[in-house]
């Protein structure tokens, strides 16, 4: 059998609208299936168009400042070598140690992977959050005293 | 009153709490895990939290990051739907000390049903018989073997900490007890983390009939009928109906009884909220207590088609401290119901689990056919959950009727991308022994092909 034939009985296959074929002969077995699994409508065509899926971006929490749900766009504009610190848990976020010191970070500041960039509360209990990276801040994205989710883009940082 | 419930759950029970909140005027609060960003609980509620990425482990799981949630939403309540935290005593407690209130039973109550032994325990305390077995849990194997002596064999070994289905084996004779024995204790360990089996009675040809039981604060209590969910595969339910056939024909008076045992057990078992006793029927009309289901059940549905009752809206207006607003005497059954589970399971392939986005998707409508489920057309299912994608609830007027109208509502069912377990409900539906209603617990494996899987892994 060689691939003239084997064409040939896609051919019929398409044709007559058959789904699976399979030849065993002493020398060889071949076994043909169309399309993927699932139930069938009745036209074999292949390609859905899929109904329209809902939008996702779902309404992240009463924190206007947080741009977690136009995340893709924003990474593009943000330019080529640009990373997120995104937060490794639920809770508030706070930018300094307490509300008399100084920010952790600022727009500007350099950090390295132990650098301490913010505190996250949770249940009473304040989580220093560490940059993971080399680089330098260049996007603050989330206010002070503000919630977030897992998940959700804490600062931008320009690796060096 | 609530004015926020945070729904601690995922798929298509996270919907249906949303519905019943969206009805009462509640606002809702969606947690998920990062898979499942696009899922519909997540778009249906008013607000949605990410509590982690997919495993459940580190997100739905997550005690602390749900509370956390909790807070930072400022919710009244939550509802932890079924499986996840729904039966854990521990959340329930700490809801409870953050002033969150849990939508499902007290902690004393969680406590005395808190696993298998304790309910057994509690059963003969409300006098309902347990099937024949261990009197807790069985320290080795020369203790299981002198029990299984003592009930005889076919005996069922059981995780102490199971429930759902899982952490069951049964088995034949010594050999494969003492195998089984240690193989149950291994297994248990790994997936509940307590090692502790107990045995009982297997008993042949069972028909598993378990009653919805309800609870107030105020001592009041009421069931709501029986379902049966007989068919099963591997001990996961499949379909279940009301009433159930075999106690509308063959032992017509257990209804009343086990109504009253069921009401009995929550009754010394001091529960409030929703609640499930599960019982095994033999083939003399005998039942068996097995266990309470401390939470709202997959099957839930078809008790409220045919009471007319919204099983959720009772649970929180209970949790909201509400009395019982129906008597035991209001509780009227009108016609038939029967429910298939949709699953992304191939049938054909030993119920491979198949995730997958949804190309195409049409759920069935018109009269009597109820679809709940999460699922829409590009969806992709997630493979880190279990693979129940839906509920298809078929209510006719009768048992005929509801079969009717299930199998032209299967056929209707247009579910493309992924395979599911439609085609495989069709043909129970056509079953003669599911037709006639004289189906037991072995139905399902004898309809896939024979020899129970236990008698298989002996002789192999």
């Amino acid at each position: 059998m060689d691939l003239k034939d084997i064409k040939a009985i896609i051919d019929l296959m398409r044709k007559n609208n058959l789904s699976e074929f399979e030849l065993e002969r002493q020398e060889y077995k071949i076994k043909l299936k169309r399309g993927g699994g699932g139930v069938h409508p009745v036209s074999e065509e292949s390609g859905y168009y899929p109904l329209a899926a809902i939008t996702p971006v779902p309404p992240p929490l009463p924190a206007p400042s947080s741009v977690a749900a136009a995340a893709p766009a924003n990474t593009a504009a943000a330019g080529p070598a640009s990373l997120e610190i995104e937060s490794p848990m639920i809770g508030t976020f706070y930018r300094a140690p307490s509300p008399e010191s100084q920010s952790y970070v600022e727009v500007g500041s350099e950090v390295n992977p132990e650098t301490i960039v913010c505190l996250i509360e949770a249940m009473k209990v304040m989580n220093e959050i560490k940059a993971e990276v080399k680089g330098v801040v260049t996007h603050i994205l989330v206010e002070n005293a503000k919630p977030v989710e897992f998940g959700q883009p804490l600062f931008r940082i320009r690796p060096s | 009153m609530f004015e926020k419930v945070l729904i601690a759950n995922r798929g298509e029970i996270a919907v249906r709490i949303i519905r019943a909140c969206k009805e009462m005027n509640i606002r809702t609060v969606a947690v998920y895990s990062k898979v499942d960003m696009d899922s519909m609980h997540v778009q249906m509620a008013d607000e949605a939290i990410c509590i982690g990425p997919g495993p459940s482990n580190d997100s739905y799981l997550r005690i602390d990051r749900i509370i956390c949630a909790a807070e930072i939403a400022d919710v009244d309540a939550i509802h932890p739907g079924y499986g996840f935290l729904s039966e854990n005593a521990h959340f329930a407690d700490i809801c409870e000390n953050c002033n969150i209130r849990f939508i499902g039973p007290n902690s004393r109550a969680m406590n005395a049903l808190e696993d298998k032994a304790a309910s057994r325990t509690l059963a003969k305390k409300a006098g309902v018989q347990t099937p024949p077995g261990s009197e807790g849990a069985v320290e080795n194997e020369q203790e299981a073997l002198a029990v299984a002596k003592q009930i005889g064999y076919p005996v069922m070994i059981k995780a102490i900490a199971g429930g759902g289905g899982r952490g069951m084996r049964a088995a034949h004779n010594d050999g494969s007890l003492v195998k089984g024995y240690h193989t149950a204790r291994s297994e248990a360990e790994k997936a509940f983390g307590k090692s502790g089996v107990y045995i009982e009675k297997f008993i042949e040809n069972s028909h598993h009939i378990e009653f919805q039981i309800f609870g107030d604060s105020k001592g009041n209590f009421i069931h709501l009928g029986e379902r049966d969910c007989s068919v099963q595969r591997r001990n996961q339910k499949l379909v279940e109906e009301t009433p159930s056939p075999v106690l509308e024909t063959k032992f017509k008076d257990l209804r009343k009884k086990m109504g009253k045992a069921a009401v009995r057990i929550a009754e010394v078992a001091h529960y409030t909220n929703a609640g499930t006793v599960e019982f095994l029927v033999d083939e003399e009309g005998r039942y068996y207590f097995l266990e309470v289901n401390k939470r709202i059940q997959v099957e839930h549905p078809i008790t409220e088609e045919v009471t007319g009752l919204d099983l959720v809206k009772m649970q929180i207006a209970i949790a909201m401290g509400e009395p019982l607003r129906v008597k035991q005497g209001d509780v009227h059954f009108k016609g038939h119901a029967i429910e298939c589970r949709i699953n992304a399971e191939d049938p054909f392939d030993d119920f491979r689990p198949c995730p997958g986005r949804v190309a195409m998707y049409y759920a069935p409508g018109g009269r009597g056919a109820r679809v709940d489920s999460h699922v829409y057309a590009g969806y992709s299912i997630p493979p880190n959950y279990d693979s129940m994608i839906g509920k298809l609830i078929a209510h006719g007027r009768d048992r005929r009727e509801a079969m009717d109208i299930m199998s032209r509502a299967l056929s209707e069912y247009m579910i493309t991308g992924i395979t599911t377990t439609i085609a495989f409900e069709q043909a129970i539906l056509q079953d003669p022994n599911f037709r006639r209603g004289t189906y037991s617990t072995n139905f399902l494996e004898q309809l896939l092909g024979g020899a129970r899987r236990e008698l298989l892994e002996e002789n192999a």
